[in-house]
């Protein structure tokens, strides 16, 4: 057969059948089952009933199975190495405080018909918790404080994440490991914030007496200074991982000792604008010189020492997404100090608006473009970008520049 | 060009100038479809098709934008409502498929006995949401506090969202048959519901960027009020029929796919282009995707004029299914429908393919994460990533007639499958090995989704192809094509896929994973929740090859079939004819 005279596939085959009109419904194509059209079936009854076991077995067992996984004990706890470890803790809906000392559970009252009151939390004081397990609280909207105990050795920086109703943690003052300053978790010798609970706002309008919470526009001077004002202790040299992140903060005073700022220490602090939508509320981060720092109030800047704006000299690592999602911030300085900047450390500080760069427009380094290069591991996109035509562009770096 | 070749191309381009005037309104001898369908194929299948993918930015699952950034409701939840509404959804499918396969014609006692049913399920369904039936029971009882575990839902919410899917389930259907009697005769079994919902659509669309549902306070009263108002937007349907109808355009194999792969390709061209301006949009809002005004003005408008030209063409887009009338169609009973799919050897085949596919449930959609949360694209720079790596499976497409013609489906389907395993374990390595250098690590990931979409669309063609071959083999077993009955083999699949697909939400929830999808900044949690997932899916990819070893349904046994239901049809019909009897909905292909 020649190359042009190829074998029609079985595509093109021209099929004709000649069917007579009484067996249309019964004809069977070879190859292929035949037509069952409007006959019974053999074994009928024995195959509905088959048919009905098998589906009400398989339903019920997948039923039994996906209720057992969908259903969270409370209280979900790993026995360790070290210790019993407080893996997983899932909301009922109506416990707004906990303790993290002994190992817990729930007892109903029989009875008590309101789903708010009719349970009370039993420990069992022979099994101390040692360790908190990452994400143990994850997304929770009604725990308000959390309590650690005494036992308690390590807590995962990222344990009590995005707990949005979450205005305390409180450490057992005997506890070796941690301890707290007014609420926010940090370790013991208050080397490491660990902590800054995402609504600790509310804790302090109850503190120094503000009846309601203030939108961005009605923010007083004072509101500011007490509310969304935050001095970090002196002794602090590191900012750990999301330690401030999504908290309601303007001003954060850092101690010049500061030498770390972990991965999304500072992502996306906001306020309220009304009831129902927020903005970026970080203004500027400062620094102070005073060594003897303690509390986290502000009061005056005069108290901190000589204090100036940005980020400390001496501050050696920036983690990545580090300070993004703030374009309320509007300057950044990076010392010569650094050595480290994670990929994407700034992302979205800035924004375009009626053709203007707001937010963060231009990154002041302390050292030369040629410095930078040699000494200073950078990530990808460290940089922020701002909407130029349909794309986006880098602001601009100003190199050997000096401290506003 | 030496003048004989151009003299030829001339010839050629003559001919085809002549063979499209000639055949404009009338169609070419053993041809179905007349050229004019074709254009009205492009601008009808594309508005239908642009319209329906935009619905998929709205939708009550995780990866919505609008439930991620304004909803903000917890990630197992989902499950669920899944859990809470499979039960009914096993019962009311039964009276489901036997109203759809007789495409909605019951006897009249039957019809009023269905319409009892779902009327009495609807007005449960109203009571539960106007009363609370949770304080019926023992609150501290173990029934009360195991509906309390549930994350993200409370007693109250659970019975709640179990009433709104016995208001949903009546509600469908009722209108199912209602619709269907009045419309399917007219309009034809695939395109009949367009004329029912298009407008209560357009009406659900704008309401659910403007309805401040989000702004609940309470998570678990913001579940079920979601669940409800998404309810009452999914009662009414924008699918893309007009696609379907078209690859039931023709009886004739060849001109089925010769449909399938130009007109309707070039159809989609018109998504391609919104898929490109829509992000574009979005880029220049202030909070981008998080921006309500992207519910509020683009989803909206986007839709209404998809919606507007959809129907105006979708009367000139007309399905060519060998069948007898209506009035002489084969009457399906209930047992015969379900034991009538279980004789089909093919789709049993594919339900098993379809079990072991249930293993990657669950993952989140990799490229999402990979341009949002690796490469924070947005904008113009996003759309164009997202056109060039879909545009990649255009070219292969075109060519799909030839591979078709010339590799089998059992060859097609093996090979896609192991592209998919392959590609995830690339893609699975290039995360782990090099996951922080994110220009190396993402170049490789977008070559990988690149390729793995070239090789995708022709299975795709040739899959939607053997769809539509499977319902002609059932037609001819059957008498009917029992599109619906096939639901059956969800029944043995459903509890096993619905178990399978927990176990991957309940891994993501390990590593932080929840409503707030910002952990995926955290590059630790990222690449887990990337990595585990793909790698489940791979093996899951390469087990899938074994079910099609056993695929034998070709072309030659199609063309019998087809010659079988043509038979049937003419013999039909013309004992209608006989008898006196006026037929409508009929073909003879």
């Amino acid at each position: 057969m020649s190359k042009k005279e190829k074998k029609p596939l079985d595509w093109q085959t021209d099929v004709q059948l000649d069917i007579p009109e009484d067996e249309i419904w019964t004809y069977q194509v070879p190859g292929l089952a035949a037509p069952h059209i409007n006959k019974p079936y053999k074994y009928y009854n024995f195959k509905k009933a088959i048919f009905v076991i098998v589906i009400i077995v398989a339903v019920s067992l997948s039923i039994y199975f996906s209720v057992m996984a969908l259903q969270n004990d409370t209280f979900q706890y790993t026995a360790t190495e070290n210790g019993l470890e407080f893996s997983k803790f899932s909301n009922t809906g109506y416990i707004t405080e906990l303790e993290i000392d002994y190992a817990t559970n729930i007892e109903y009252i029989p009875g008590n018909n309101d789903p708010a009151t009719n349970f009370k939390i039993v420990k069992d004081e022979t099994k101390p918790i040692t360790s908190v397990r990452q994400f143990t609280l994850n997304c929770d909207d009604k725990i308000t404080t959390i309590t650690i105990g005494e036992n308690v050795k390590f807590v995962d920086p990222k344990a009590f994440y995005s707990c949005w109703a979450l205005q305390n943690i409180e450490v057992d003052e005997n506890n070796p490991n941690y301890c707290d300053i007014d609420g926010v978790l940090y370790n013991k010798d208050k080397t490491e914030i660990l902590c800054y609970p995402c609504d600790h706002d509310e804790y302090l309008r109850k503190k120094f007496g503000y009846e309601k919470e203030l939108y961005m526009n009605e923010v007083t001077p004072e509101y500011e200074r007490d509310i969304q004002t935050y001095v970090v202790p002196s002794t602090v040299i590191k900012l750990g991982e999301m330690c401030f992140n999504y908290a309601n903060l303007r001003k954060i005073y850092l101690p010049e000792g500061l030498k770390r700022i972990e991965t999304l220490a500072v992502f996306k602090l906001h306020e309220r604008i009304d009831q129902w939508s927020t903005n970026p509320s970080l203004s500027n981060v400062y620094t102070y010189t005073a060594d003897n720092i303690e509390g986290p109030h502000f009061t005056s800047d005069e108290a901190l020492g000589d204090v100036y704006i940005s980020l400390p000299e001496g501050l050696e690592y920036i983690g990545s997404d580090a300070f993004s999602y703030n374009q309320n911030l509007t300057y950044v300085y990076i010392p010569e100090t650094v050595t480290y900047i994670g990929h994407h450390a700034f992302w979205d500080t800035c924004y375009k608006e009626d053709g203007e760069i707001k937010g963060v427009s231009v990154i002041n380094l302390a050292v030369s473009e040629e410095e930078f290069e040699r000494i200073v591991v950078a990530g990808d996109h460290w940089k922020p970008q701002y909407d130029y035509l349909l794309f986006k562009k880098y602001i601009d770096v100003k190199f050997d520049a000096e401290r506003e | 060009m030496a003048n004989s070749e151009k003299a030829s191309l001339f010839d050629k381009g003559k001919e085809l100038f002549t063979e499209l005037k000639d055949h404009w309104s009338t169609p070419a001898e053993g041809k179905y479809v007349p050229y004019k369908e074709y254009k009205d194929v492009i601008i009808g299948v594309g508005a239908n098709y642009a319209g329906s993918k935009t619905l998929e930015y709205i939708g009550f699952w995780s990866s919505c934008f609008l439930i991620m950034h304004h909803y903000k409701l917890p990630y197992l939840t989902f499950s669920v409502i899944g859990l809470l509404n499979m039960p009914l959804g096993y019962i009311s499918a039964l009276i489901w498929w036997y109203v759809c396969d007789n495409l909605g014609f019951l006897p009249k006692k039957t019809e009023r006995k269905v319409y009892l049913t779902y009327g009495l399920m609807m007005a449960f369904g109203i009571s539960t949401l106007m009363f609370d039936f949770s304080t019926l029971f023992n609150q501290s009882g173990s029934f009360i506090t195991v509906l309390n575990s549930f994350e993200g839902m409370n007693a109250t919410a659970c019975f709640k969202t179990f009433g709104t899917h016995f208001l949903y389930t009546g509600w469908v259907g009722a209108r199912n048959i209602f619709w269907r009697k009045k419309l399917i005769p007219k309009y034809g079994r695939y395109k009949y519901s367009l004329y029912c919902d298009v407008i209560p659509k357009c009406v659900m669309v704008i309401l659910i960027g403007w309805l401040p549902v989000y702004n609940i306070p309470d998570v678990a009263t913001r579940v079920w009020v979601a669940n409800l108002l998404f309810a009452t937007y999914n009662v009414f349907g924008f699918g893309n029929v007009l696609e379907e109808c078209s690859k039931r355009i023709s009886p004739n194999l060849q001109e089925r796919i010769l449909v399938r792969s130009y007109p309707v390709k070039l159809s989609h061209i018109f998504n391609s282009i919104l898929a490109i301006i829509l992000p574009a949009v979005v880029g220049m809002l202030r909070h981008e995707w998080a921006d309500i005004n992207f519910y509020r003005w683009v989803i909206p408008v986007t839709f209404c004029i998809s919606a507007a030209f959809t129907m105006y063409l979708s009367g000139r887009i007309k399905e060519r299914i060998p069948q007898p009338p209506l009035e002489k169609k084969v009457q399906i009973k209930f047992w015969d429908g379900m034991l009538g799919v279980l004789k089909n050897k093919y789709l049993r085949i594919k339900t098993i393919v379809d079990l072991i596919d249930a293993l990657g449930n669950g993952m989140l959609p990799f490229a999402t994460i990979l341009y949002f949360y690796t490469f924070r694209l947005s904008g113009l720079p996003y759309s164009l990533i997202v056109a060039l790596i879909s545009f990649a499976g255009t070219p292969p497409d075109l060519l799909s007639p030839y591979f078709l013609k010339r590799f089998s489906y059992k060859q097609i389907m093996i090979f896609y499958q192991l592209t998919r395993a392959i590609g995830n374990v690339i893609i699975a390595v290039a995360m782990w090995t090099c996951g922080d250098n994110l220009a190396l690590c993402g170049t490789i990931c977008i070559a990988v989704l690149f390729f793995m979409e070239m090789t995708k669309t022709v299975p795709t063609t040739a899959g939607h192809d053997m769809g539509v071959r499977i319902n002609d083999y059932q037609m001819y077993l059957s008498g009917e094509r029992l599109e619906s009955f096939t639901g059956i083999f969800g029944w043995f699949t459903g509890p096993i896929t619905s178990f399978i697909g927990l176990i991957i939400p309940i891994f993501l929830l390990k590593y932080g994973f929840n409503s707030n999808w910002e952990i995926l900044f955290y590059d630790g949690s990222r690449r887990n929740i990337i990595i585990i997932p793909i790698i489940v899916d791979a093996i899951g990819f390469f087990l899938m090859t074994i079910p099609y070893l056993f695929w034998d349904y070709d072309n030659k046994k199609q063309n019998m079939v087809m010659e079988v239901l043509k038979r049937r049809a003419e013999v039909t019909e013309k004992k209608a004819e006989e008898e006196g009897v006026s037929v409508s909905g009929g073909y003879k292909g």
